[in-house]
């Protein structure tokens, strides 16, 4: 049983201080602070070898031999949830905040199961304008409210 | 002294402050209450809003926060057996139970009360201590900062449960990577930013605590799948809670687990690393030793003593956790670590320095514990039949709505729509680590000490001429150092220990 919880987050890691590690050839040094004792790279040289050192540790030594279960998980929706929070990044500035905010609430809430049109409206909307006066109007948050084809 | 509390008191005791403190509390409370959403996550939460106060304002709501959750963690604990954090794990041993048997609502007071003596006693040790560990600790240099930086990181051992330290060291140093995002503050070259001026200034601590800890919670919640007939035993629970009146046998009882677990929880939440829920295990564990035969098997059915002592021991340790935090400017705990983060976003350096540059934050943050307990026991506690309703919330709304609070909290700060792709994609990352049991708290560490210790390490050589020497010259730093090896090492080697001493029992019983 090779692929438990460590191992599969040892690995994860450990392409990622792989990574970390190349690009610290990106990093620019001037020629006079080439021969300093601590450059701009010293930090992340240093910790990109301990983090492959300690990836490396967790996947010969794993603790946790629990293996990972894929089909305890609801992926599809956990998958939908972060589309739909990516989908509302680039909304909100052209739809503005109450009609994106609104269409997020009421696709979230019917993502998790709420069936009734009418609860999906009445609970995401009063809300949402709520929250849009309250930090308009009472902590001075400027927001746009309605999308950009509406605005004068 | 005086002039300090005064000064506290003055700050803390501002209408505008008191507001806050109420409001911190009942958020805190509620959103404690949760199950799943501990401290860090209410605190962060909090955040976006704590940023347009000023320090005072921002950080006593905080404290209210984190206190009102630990609160709110308990009531989960004690009506539905659903401890929000790690802390209250021990409460609900006795005081499930005894909700069980029809007494949630005298459970609820004894928990209220026993939070609220070791806050206050907790608060008091806080003053006695504080200014005199500040006091010493402003003959500091940048070379005993950054090994303070260097033991901070090293108290992850202790974060770390049982054979969990490697797992713990690799993320504590992907958080310091993390750190490394961004221009380089000496000499002003880009790091790791791929190319992207959104990264330039590097990553916000404040998204990537919302991440980590609101969206990925909620997240989880979505991954594994709601179960609507558990909540259905929550609103009959909440909508139950029995009298709330306690007899004068219970408080003699109760008295001397108090004045004991306060001193406890105290000295644990001091030390770097160890934390509320260290303290809480322990407490319940001395008490039951010490309650005799007859009353230690009433422990796990519902002991007066077995529910007042965790209770007080973890709100003793969550002030505690603060001595480090205020004196040296390292945090004991997660939670302490966000509220380093959001007060270096205000600009202020916790450490020595406070206690004399800014002593209306240094002391307001203490008065205020003491408001904090007691509007936590004059207002929730009354209030609690109303908040527990919390918990009769449909998950389906719920869900979405921490996630709108999270992403909006972050864009509401830097209106930069890549702040919420870049959010999500922690999010997700947060996610799959907790997915395989990587505890998330010792990788915000590495990401706020990170940027402090590089800094001080770059001074300390340049004092001493590019020399690596001061590591073992300067005898506090040689010592700080020490400290950090040992705090790191020892963890790791005690179930060798551990190993080693059974050997020789088992050889000498076989002798």
């Amino acid at each position: 049983m090779f692929f438990t919880k460590d191992r599969i987050g040892g690995i994860l890691l450990l392409i990622f201080c792989c990574i970390y590690a190349l690009k610290i050839g990106n990093i620019r040094l001037l020629p006079f602070q080439a021969d300093q004792a601590f450059t701009a790279r010293t930090m992340p040289e240093a910790l990109a070898v301990m983090g492959i050192i300690l990836s490396m540790a967790l996947i010969i030594f794993p603790t946790n031999r629990e293996r990972f279960s894929i089909k305890e998980f609801n992926w599809p929706l956990g998958l939908a949830f972060l589309l739909l929070m990516s989908l509302y990044g680039f909304t909100v500035r052209p739809l503005g905040f109450l009609l994106a905010t609104s269409a997020f609430l009421i696709a979230g809430f019917a993502m998790l199961g709420e069936r009734s049109p009418i609860k999906l409206v009445l609970v995401a909307v009063p809300l949402v304008v709520l929250f849009w006066a309250l930090m308009n109007y009472g902590l001075d948050v400027t927001v746009q409210p309605l999308p950009s084809f509406l605005r004068s | 002294m005086l002039d300090g509390i005064l000064i506290g008191l003055t700050t803390a005791f501002s209408m505008q402050n008191i507001m806050f403190v109420i409001m911190g509390c009942l958020v805190g409370t509620f959103i404690g209450m949760l199950p799943g959403l501990g401290p860090m996550s209410a605190i962060a939460l909090m955040i976006p809003i704590a940023a347009s106060l000023d320090p005072s304002a921002g950080i006593i709501l905080m404290a209210a926060v984190y206190y009102g959750a630990i609160f709110g963690g308990s009531t989960s604990s004690i009506l539905i057996n659903a401890p929000g954090v790690a802390s209250t794990v021990a409460t609900s041993f006795d005081g499930y139970p005894m909700a069980k048997s029809g007494k949630a609502g005298k459970a609820l007071a004894i928990a209220a009360y026993s939070s609220f003596s070791g806050g206050v006693v907790a608060a008091f040790l806080l003053i006695l201590t504080a200014p005199y560990l500040a006091s010493v600790s402003l003959s500091f240099q940048s070379t005993d900062y950054f090994a303070l930086m260097v033991l901070g990181l090293s108290a992850v051992a202790a974060f770390a449960g049982k054979g969990e330290v490697i797992k713990a060291l690799l993320m504590t140093v992907f958080g310091l990577m993390l750190s490394t995002v961004g221009t380089d503050q000496t000499i002003g070259v880009p790091r790791f930013t791929l190319g992207m001026i959104d990264l330039v200034d590097g990553i916000s601590f404040l998204l990537l605590v919302m991440a980590t800890f609101a969206l990925s919670e909620a997240l989880m919640a979505i991954l594994k799948k709601v179960d609507e007939s558990k909540r259905e035993e929550e609103r009959k629970a909440a909508a139950e809670l029995g009298s709330m009146a306690v007899t004068k046998e219970e408080v003699k009882e109760m008295a001397p687990v108090i004045g004991r677990s306060s001193i406890l929880g105290f000295i644990i939440g001091v030390l770097p690393g160890a934390g509320a829920t260290i303290a809480s295990f322990l407490a319940y564990g001395t008490e039951q030793r010490i309650a005799g035969a007859k009353k230690g098997k009433l422990f796990g059915k519902g002991s007066v003593r077995g529910l007042s002592a965790p209770e007080t021991a973890n709100n003793a340790a969550a002030t505690g956790s603060f001595v480090p935090l205020l004196t040296l400017g390292i945090p004991g705990s997660g939670t302490t670590a966000i509220m380093l983060g959001a007060l270096i976003g205000y600009g202020i350096q916790p450490g020595p320095r406070l206690y004399i540059d800014q002593p209306d934050v240094f002391w307001s943050v203490i008065v205020s514990m003491w408001l904090g307990n007691i509007i936590l026991l004059v207002l929730n506690l009354p209030l609690i039949p109303y908040i527990a309703r919390v918990l009769a919330v449909p998950a389906r709304f719920l869900l979405p709505l921490i996630l709108f609070f999270s992403l909006i909290g972050v864009y509401f700060v830097s209106f930069n729509t890549f702040d919420i792709q870049l959010m999500v994609l922690f999010g997700l990352v947060a996610t799959i680590l907790r997915l395989l049991s990587f505890s998330l708290a010792p990788m915000i560490l590495g990401f706020i000490l990170g940027g402090m210790m590089e800094e001080n390490l770059r001074r300390a050589l340049l004092i001493n001429n590019d020399s690596w020497a001061f590591l073992w010259e300067r005898p506090l730093t040689l010592a700080i150092l020490i400290i950090a090896v040992l705090c790191l090492f020892v963890p790791m080697l005690s179930p060798v220990f551990e190993k080693m001493r059974r050997k020789t029992k088992g050889t000498a019983s076989a002798d």
